[in-house]
């Protein structure tokens, strides 16, 4: 018996280099090529005919004749590096032309345009595969190029656009001093100073806060540490300013508790002794830094807690019940073995912190005040009166700066200071139990805390009965009612449809092109690299609004239109929920061993094959949760949707915003709440049907 | 041999990583249908010399041929090699049958053909009837054998073998050696098998190569190793050695070797090339004999026992003498020698190996 090998394996036969051409000439003869004027869901005939290429402009032949060249080269064997150069310098020359008429004309691309690109970069990938790029993998070598376009047009060209505003003025010349004249114009520097000590305290308290929730978890005796592990999921499913409302509902003006305070030490208080004006004032303290810090607070210490909690639980328990054999207390133990060792996850619990509150935009916008923050700045330097992109680019700028030192700090500094060794074997041992006194003292916080996150999540859902909060109390079905069922083109359903949609497209997109990148970084190594590395330092690290700003600035003019449309959307989404994707791929490849993928390539399988027959299969549960967490994000991020949404693309958050804006609390807390509950249920549908599968359990084997 | 089997020849291949030389500028054949393995410390560049010649990792410079084609530029998709990796890398979600299966599906062979084929090769490793368990309900030596099975059930012209026992007890260790001989030595696949376990490498090996920081060290089949290591290097990696100091004195039938009290006469023993004065001894720990004190003689070296220590059949000494310690055993019945004691030790003067590079 004989195998038979007529196919080379991980060759490009002609079936391949035809579709790419013939893709693309159908664009060409059927997909408008310049941008239509009401984009591509709003146009009539005459208007798509105006744009067809052939019609439009007659030079724009010349693309769909170029690449006919190709099409005789798919049979014909050239010499490999020969057909390489063809390929390679033929594409990367009609890439060239395209780009170059459309910047020059000034004119926006349209979906022909766009297809042809991806195309030509795809036979520009075969070239330089055939020059020896990845060792001849044509698969690898197409998905690194798609990966360098994808971060080159969606973050380094928008961050770009931004130091392009601050260092030219809009007669296009250089006027270096113009970020100084900006940022000296009024008061940045309280405005800097602000969100830094927001950032500060708030990384504070949530690595207090998280340190707490994680030595209870894993440490403490009591039953009670079980419902420690479900908490954190309620915060990733909030919407981020919704727990800023509800501390409105609370503390604000009209809240509740400040009535309650107001009954018992106000004025006329039931403790307040005759005569005296009583030691509680209605007045609105939660707005500014109390009502920030405390929304952050709830809302980023499970992310603290996630930290420290998976370094504590690596610890080998050992070492502590060495420290006790040498005759140490429990105490001692404590804090000379145990709060050393998680000395870089308190760090790095410290330094998310403060990234998360200078990023976050939603409850500074809702609980602000007179507080002003970089965020919702440079939000109203745009969204105002004002209009002035130059100074929303600089506070931007400013605000980027921030956010890429910290995230520095914590990659340079902590990134390589773990003293756990995670060598996969079950750690022995038990665990060293807390002293007694504080184990009491812990419980007693977080009971307390419970009782806070509860309250605030009973006035949301409360919050949507009500008449008027504060004032009327009688229970109503009212905001519901006008949200819900006046037809699915009022009230809530546009903006939740809308939602809704461009989440389940952006989560496959996002998880995608997160997981490829992680594979591109963890696996692969070719000159180029360290494009893509800070290009995913950028979109670990750039804030919401700066990218909100930088892709108005980037894509509303020509080359590349897309504000107002539904795809800009798609696409910040996906962007905002990549860092799920790629850390969830990095963490998954990491267990599994490469020899798995050599194995799989010396059974002659090409590199596809074996992504798809080994790769995939080991990864599908990191998938599908990565899909799941982006899909959740995508529904509930505010901070860059909110410069983008129009009227006709807005979005379950930033309508809420609007309606908090207009002063219709009611309406608004009933939506979040009908959005927090479709989270929940969309949650542990995912848990219900991912379970636990055969692969699972076999990749913590590798 | 067959006549599929074929030569592998390295041609002047280095290999670095960033600054690091991994290989420097090595020549090497492997004869057709022969087992070779690389043998030496971690780090010696045994593994990279491996990876190389799989292609899944592209040299720095120098060629690979394998018999008359030069697969330098091919990956390692289209090399023709089976290999068998030290974790076995065996794809946990697929059973033992579609793992064997694999490659013949890549390359479309007929689904009853694949059958087949994948009965006869598990047959060759004795794992015929496992073909729907799945990795984790195997043992580790089951896992082997399935490992050996993917990697032969596509006749490769080439087997590499990465520590392919590192992970098995050391009981099984030495019948799954002997059953990978055999398999080897069955189909003639010439096969490249790389290991640190000097005791492996003998009793697997048609050849040995020992490598050390990147270079070859000596080249050879296993005998000729064990009996005429080249440098001290190998004197002390292949077998148990003692180096020692010593003085070549003398001519023809009076040569001789001053070691520390001791005038040995080799003119009938060994035979060197070597100019006289100073040199270096290999000796191995059964060329050394131990006898009471009063047997001294000026052809022995005068002792004192360090350490004992009762192994079962044999009894392990270390004896300080004038040329440092020397480590040796001697049958458990002679009776044991005490610590501390004064002893002659003797060494049998046509087994001393002079290494030639030292």
């Amino acid at each position: 018996m004989n195998i038979k090998r007529n196919n080379t394996p991980g060759e490009i036969g002609p079936r391949v280099v035809l579709s790419w051409i013939l893709i693309a000439t159908t664009a060409y003869c059927f997909l408008p090529w310049v941008a239509l004027e009401y984009g591509i869901t709003d146009f009539t005939m005459d208007e798509l005919l105006d744009a067809l290429g052939w019609n439009y402009n007659k030079a724009t032949l010349v693309v769909p004749l170029l690449l006919l060249i190709l099409v005789p080269f798919a049979w014909i064997k050239l010499p490999r590096k020969k057909s390489g150069w063809l390929f390679t310098i033929l594409s990367g020359a009609v890439i060239g032309i395209l780009l170059f008429s459309f910047i020059a004309s000034n004119t926006s691309m349209g979906l022909a345009a766009g297809v042809i690109l991806l195309c030509l970069a795809a036979l520009f990938a075969i070239g330089i595969s055939e020059l020896g790029f990845q060792r001849g993998d044509t698969f690898i070598a197409g998905a690194v190029i798609f990966v360098v376009l994808m971060v080159a047009m969606f973050i380094f060209y928008p961050v770009w656009e931004i130091f392009r505003n601050v260092l030219f003025n809009k007669a296009g010349a250089f006027v270096p001093f113009q970020f100084f004249r900006i940022v000296t114009s009024f008061g940045v520097g309280r405005v800097i100073w602000n969100t830094l000590r927001l950032a500060f305290t708030v990384g504070a308290a949530t690595t207090v806060c998280g340190l707490i929730f994680a030595l209870y978890s894993v440490r403490a005796t009591s039953r009670f540490r079980y419902l420690i592990r479900v908490f954190y999921i309620l915060p990733i499913i909030t919407p981020p300013f919704v727990v800023g409302m509800s501390l409105i509902l609370l503390f604000g003006r009209a809240g509740m508790i400040s009535d309650g305070l107001m009954f018992l030490f106000g004025p006329a208080g039931i403790f307040t002794p005759e005569g005296s004006q009583g030691i509680f004032e209605r007045s609105g303290y939660i707005y500014g830094f109390l009502g920030i810090f405390l929304a952050q607070t709830l809302s980023l210490t499970p992310v603290s807690y996630m930290v420290i909690s998976g370094m504590l639980s690596s610890i080998n328990p050992a070492m502590e019940e060495a420290s006790l054999t040498m005759r140490a207390s429990r105490w001692t133990t404590l804090w000379k073995v145990t709060f050393p060792l998680l000395r870089p996850a308190i760090a790095n619990a410290f330094l998310l912190g403060m990234i998360s509150s200078a990023a976050d935009f939603g409850n500074p916008l809702v609980l602000g005040g007179e507080y002003d923050v970089l965020s919702t700045e440079i939000y109203f330097s745009i969204a105002g009166a004002q209009l002035d992109f130059a100074k929303a680019a600089a506070l931007g700028l400013i605000l980027l700066f921030l956010s890429l030192s910290v995230f520095y700090i914590q990659k340079k500094w902590i990134g390589k200071k773990s003293y756990v060794t995670v060598t996969g074997v079950e750690t022995s041992g038990n665990v060293t139990p807390l002293p007694k006194f504080l184990q009491r003292s812990l419980t007693l916080f977080i009971s307390f805390w419970f009782i806070l996150v509860g309250i605030v999540y009973i006035s949301i859902f409360l919050g949507g009965f009500v008449t008027q909060w504060g004032a009327d109390y009688s229970l109503t079905l009212s905001h519901h009612v006008e949200l819900w069922s006046k037809g699915l083109s009022s009230g809530a359903w546009p903006s939740f449809l809308h939602s809704l949609s461009y989440s389940v497209i952006a989560a496959p997109l996002t998880t995608l092109v997160g997981v490829l990148i992680a594979y591109i970084l963890t696996r692969k190594q070719f000159f180029g690299r360290g494009v893509i590395d800070f290009g995913t330092v950028l979109i670990f690290a750039v804030p919401g609004t700066v990218i909100g700003v930088a892709y108005i600035l980037a894509f509303n003019t020509a080359p590349i239109e897309l504000t107002g449309t539904a795809v800009i959307l798609i696409i910040t989404m996906a962007i905002r929920a990549m860092p799920v994707g790629i850390r969830g791929g990095m963490s998954a490849l990491s267990q599994i061993s490469t020899s798995l993928e050599e194995a799989s390539i010396l059974q002659r399988a090409g590199s596809l094959k074996t992504i798809r027959s080994v790769l995939l299969p080991l990864l599908k549960s990191t998938i599908v949760s990565s899909m799941a967490y982006s899909f959740i994000r995508a529904m509930t991020t505010v901070s860059a949707v909110i410069f983008l949404a129009t009227a006709g693309t807005d979005v379950a958050t930033t309508y809420i915003l609007s309606r908090v804006e207009s002063g219709d609390t009611g309406v608004a807390v009933a939506y979040g709440s009908v959005l927090i509950l479709t989270m929940l249920i969309f949650t542990l549908l995912v848990q219900l049907v991912t379970g636990r599968s055969r692969t699972d359990k076999q990749v913590k084997i590798i | 041999m067959s006549d599929s089997s074929i030569k592998i020849v390295l041609k002047n291949v280095s290999k670095y990583f960033g600054k690091v030389c991994a290989l420097n500028a090595v020549d090497i054949e492997f004869a057709p249908g022969t087992l070779t393995t690389l043998l030496g410390p971690s780090g010696c560049g045994k593994t990279t010399l491996l990876r190389l010649v799989s292609g899944l990792e592209p040299v720095s410079s120098g060629e690979i041929w394998f018999g008359d084609e030069n697969v330098t530029d091919l990956s390692a998709t289209r090399r023709d090699i089976g290999m068998v990796f030290q974790s076995y890398a065996l794809f946990p979600h697929m059973s033992v049958g579609q793992n064997v299966g694999y490659g013949l599906g890549v390359l479309k062979t007929a689904p009853d053909e694949t059958q087949e084929r994948v009965r006869e090769v598990l047959e060759m490793v004795d794992m015929d009837g496992y073909q729907n368990r799945y990795p984790d309900e195997l043992s580790g030596g089951q896992q082997q054998r399935v490992a050996v099975a993917r990697a032969m059930v596509l006749r490769p012209k080439v087997l590499l073998f990465d520590e392919p026992l590192s992970n098995i007890d050391s009981k099984l260790r030495r019948s799954m050696r002997d059953d990978i001989r055999r398999l080897q030595q069955g189909s003639k696949i010439t096969s490249i098998y790389v290991t640190h376990d000097q005791a492996e490498a003998l009793a697997v090996s048609d050849e040995i190569l020992i490598m050390r920081k990147g270079a070859i060290e000596q080249q050879g089949p296993p005998q000729s190793l064990y009996h005429h290591p080249e440098t001290a290097f190998v004197a002390n990696f292949i077998g148990e050695s003692n180096v020692v100091d010593a003085e070549l004195l003398g001519e023809g039938k009076t040569r001789q070797l001053v070691l520390g009290d001791a005038e040995i006469n080799i003119a009938q023993g060994k035979k060197t090339t070597r100019q006289n004065g100073p040199v270096k001894l290999s000796l191995r720990p059964e060329v050394i004999e131990i006898a009471p004190k009063e047997e001294i003689s000026p052809q022995a070296l005068s002792g004192l026992i360090v350490q004992s220590a009762y192994m079962g059949p044999v009894i392990e000494y270390s004896i300080e003498t004038k040329v440092g310690i020397l480590f040796t055993r001697a049958p458990a019945y002679a009776g044991q020698f005490q610590k501390k004691e004064e002893v002659c030790v003797r060494i049998r003067p046509e087994e001393i190996i002079i290494i030639p590079n030292a």
